[in-house]
């Protein structure tokens, strides 16, 4: 396996890069600012879109980046990037991000993992590049966002761009867009303490077949109720469209419970549980977060005890707890 | 109003036959002297279709009121308008947000018929244009060339909800009376609204606009385009838009909302008819001057690509919109592996249908694919515009219709090529569908 050398691609084609993540996490912005990056330079053409699957904060979407030396033609989507950025391990559960990717290709991820674990569990061959860009976001413009890590990250893979240019770029775009001075600064911050935490290796876990797309099937029935199917189908599940890393808690040990039935009637998804009781009239004994908890916080927000709580929540991989 | 205010009205206040007027009532020039440049020299620039689009209306020193209301894909315009005019705090220009489309559309009926020499933008998507068509309607035979509604595409039918771009909101609203103009790509997008008030504002056309691009797929996509100085944009505008009467036989008062005769109403609309169609002769003279201008081409009818000059090409497709562009990618490619002559135009003018023009390019090809990317009842929108403008040939090509992108997915390259495959087996006179619906490379 040899690893794509990314300057030769721009030399001889096209670059291809395609993002996955979820609407509100930054994606859309990491890949304008490439995109911007790329313009600098004015032999350059640039072609930067999202694809929205939802209007919904938490749905997944996609981002295609296509950087050439000609002027670039096709519209259609990027099937076989060059490079995959993974901005959101959520996202990953329901698509494979490295879909298309030949071997070796560059692997982006937005994680506190390790490119090793990364490349085991995804199965990927090629350069795999980590970044904790959420735990970064957190620290220095005080929220959970990776993009600012990952466009950094993603440039100096691609390479050709010193690392003050790709910190002056990025300010630039900060700056036209007029964000004050203060976040812009933060978001310095969080450039030069992305640099240290980026980590990457050349790893060879993919199996033939492994990530090849899947052949167009057809859309299947839809019947009468279609749309009912839609919403309760495995691809629709809300669940997803929660913040990573968290996940909704219902404790009443005490039966604190008083039956108000504000958490019932506030509920979008109708997932609180319930029985009725002689005395409250209902008595609430828990929450299925499986599939359509999208966390936004109604039922805590209008719980009078308290009983619900936004909690952390990490997926074990068999590779870390393995080791 | 002040009394010296009123004392200016009556001292400008004049009857003509095409309705009352207030002659300098809006000092022009003083609008325009307040013009603040966007761009004092031409720059390539990096930006999505929709910024596309806000730059070439904050440029125009004749667009003073912007009226909006936000509905994706279209918002971010209204967005990058709104924080230009906030920019400029005292400046002369308003942002106006009323509570809804329809409202919109009636806020530039009133504005742009009391300030005709003015150009009045907005822009909206899918049921924010169906929302508007009571007025819309109106607007198209009211004369009020100086209102241009930016149409982002995106599917009309809202069941079940999603935001992608098709072209049906657009096609939907053909028979509105606008002027249509589908561009594709940044710089199309922005040289076309710079063009199209040329076009409807011109006294033999006098026509309301809709350019419009595709939603998300250009709306969203940024890209490297050119944008010129201001200056020189005026100066292009003003050789195009001059005093702007209304039509001959309807005055400023009665175009909306009073009633007239039969026989005024009746006149009124083969009028219509006949402004709308002289867009085809004014068009190319636009273009010509544009070229001349900016060095690049002008509005056109449709953009071709790959016609040998013999005119001649085993099959030609007709489509438009950005989808069109990886046909292009693809079409040499396509040609080597398949020994056949393959040529192609995007359509640009939609509304009205360049007909004869689109005949004559299409007169040498044998098969004609027609790729339709909204739903339509039949065989779809563009395919009878195109059986129609081939109906004069005596042995017109095969028409092959095709439905793909519908929604707003992705048209891939496979698509494409399976595509031109199924037109290929109309050369030999095989029977072919009256239609039939492609995605990712499969039939469905």
């Amino acid at each position: 396996m040899n690893v794509q050398v990314l300057q030769e691609v721009i030399r001889r084609s096209a670059l291809e890069i395609r993002g996955d993540g979820k609407a509100g996490g930054g994606l859309v912005l990491a890949f304008q600012s490439l995109a911007s990056l790329f313009s600098r330079d004015p032999s350059m053409h640039v072609q930067e879109w999202p694809f929205f699957g939802s209007a919904r904060r938490g749905a997944n979407i996609r981002s295609f980046l296509r950087v050439s030396r000609s002027p670039i033609q096709p519209a259609c989507e990027v099937t076989h990037p060059h490079v995959a950025l993974l901005m959101d391990e959520g996202a990953g559960r329901t698509v494979d991000f490295a879909q298309g990717v030949p071997l070796g290709g560059t692997f982006i991820l937005n994680t506190r993992r390790s490119p090793e674990e990364c490349a085991r569990h995804y199965r990927l061959s090629g350069r795999v590049v980590t970044v904790p860009g959420d735990e970064l976001g957190a620290k220095c413009l005080k929220h959970a966002i990776g993009n600012v890590s990952t466009y950094l990250a993603a440039a100096l893979a691609i390479g050709g761009f010193d690392g003050g240019e790709v910190v002056r770029s990025f300010l630039e775009t900060l700056r036209k867009r007029r964000i004050p001075d203060a976040i812009v600064e933060r978001n310095r911050e969080a450039l030069e303490a992305s640099a240290p935490a980026i980590r990457s290796g050349v790893f060879d876990e993919a199996k033939a077949n492994d990530h090849a797309p899947a052949p167009f099937e057809g859309y299947g029935d839809l019947p009468v109720g279609a749309q009912t199917q839609l919403r309760l189908s495995q691809g629709n599940r809300t669940a997803d469209y929660a913040p990573s890393g968290f996940r909704l808690r219902f404790e009443d040990p005490s039966l604190a419970c008083t039956g108000c039935a504000h958490c019932i009637t506030n509920c979008p998804e109708g997932i609180i549980r319930f029985q009725p009781d002689e005395v409250r009239g209902v008595l609430v004994t828990g929450v299925d977060v499986t599939n359509f908890c999208k966390l936004c916080r109604e039922c805590i927000a209008v719980c009078p005890e308290g009983l619900f709580r936004q909690v952390p929540f990490q997926d074990v991989w068999e590779e870390a707890a393995a080791t | 109003m002040s009394a010296r205010g009123t004392q200016d009205v009556v001292r400008t206040h004049r009857s003509t036959p095409s309705g009352e007027r207030y002659e300098g009532v809006i000092d022009l020039e003083r609008v325009r002297a307040r013009h603040r440049p966007l761009y004092e020299k031409r720059e390539a620039i990096t930006a999505d279709g929709n910024a596309a689009a806000a730059i070439a209306t904050l440029q125009m020193w004749r667009c003073v009121i912007f009226a909006g209301f936000p509905i994706t894909p279209s918002t971010k315009w209204i967005e990058m308008v709104a924080a230009h005019v906030a920019s400029d705090p005292g400046g002369v220009r308003r942002v106006k947000l009323p509570e809804a489309e329809h409202a919109v559309a009636d806020y530039l009926v009133g504005a742009a018929a009391a300030c005709r020499d003015l150009v009045f933008p907005t822009a909206t998507s899918s049921v924010g244009l169906d929302h508007m068509t009571e007025t819309t309607r109106s607007l198209g035979a009211s004369g009020l060339g100086n209102v241009m509604i930016v149409n982002v595409y995106r599917a009309t039918a809202n069941f079940p909800l999603c935001i992608e771009g098709d072209p049906s909101d657009t096609l939907a609203h053909r028979d509105d009376g606008f002027i249509q103009i589908c561009a594709s790509g940044k710089q199309q997008i922005y040289d076309t609204i710079v063009q199209a008030p040329c076009l409807g504002m011109h006294p033999d056309v006098l026509t309301p606009t809709m350019p419009g691009y595709f939603g998300i797929k250009d709306s969203h996509r940024s890209a490297k385009f050119l944008v010129e100085p201001d200056r020189e944009i005026h100066a292009f505008q003003d050789r195009w838009m001059q005093p702007c009467p209304l039509p001959g036989l309807i005055n400023g008062d009665t175009a909306f909302g009073a009633c007239v005769t039969s026989r005024h109403f009746q006149g009124f609309k083969v009028d219509q008819k006949r402004r709308l169609e002289r867009t085809i002769d004014l068009l190319p003279e636009v273009a010509a001057d544009f070229e001349t201008s900016f060095g690049r081409p002008g509005l056109a009818f449709f953009d071709e690509t790959g016609w040998p000059e013999d005119g001649v090409a085993e099959v030609a497709v007709v489509g438009m919109g950005p989808d069109f562009g990886t046909f292009e990618s693809l079409r040499d490619r396509y040609e080597r592996q398949s020994g056949l002559r393959v040529a192609g135009v995007a359509l640009r003018l939609l509304t009205p249908f360049p007909r004869e023009q689109l005949r004559e390019r299409l007169r040498g090809a044998r098969v004609v694919l027609v790729v339709n990317q909204a739903h339509h009842f039949g065989r779809g929108h563009i395919t009878l515009d195109v059986v129609d403008a081939l109906s004069d040939l005596a042995a017109p090509p095969r028409v092959v219709s095709v439905f793909a992108g519908m929604g707003g997915a992705d048209v891939a390259e496979a698509t494409w090529t399976r595509m031109l495959d199924h037109a290929r087996r109309a050369l030999d006179g095989t029977p072919v569908p009256p239609y039939a619906v492609f995605h990712e490379g499969v039939p469905v």
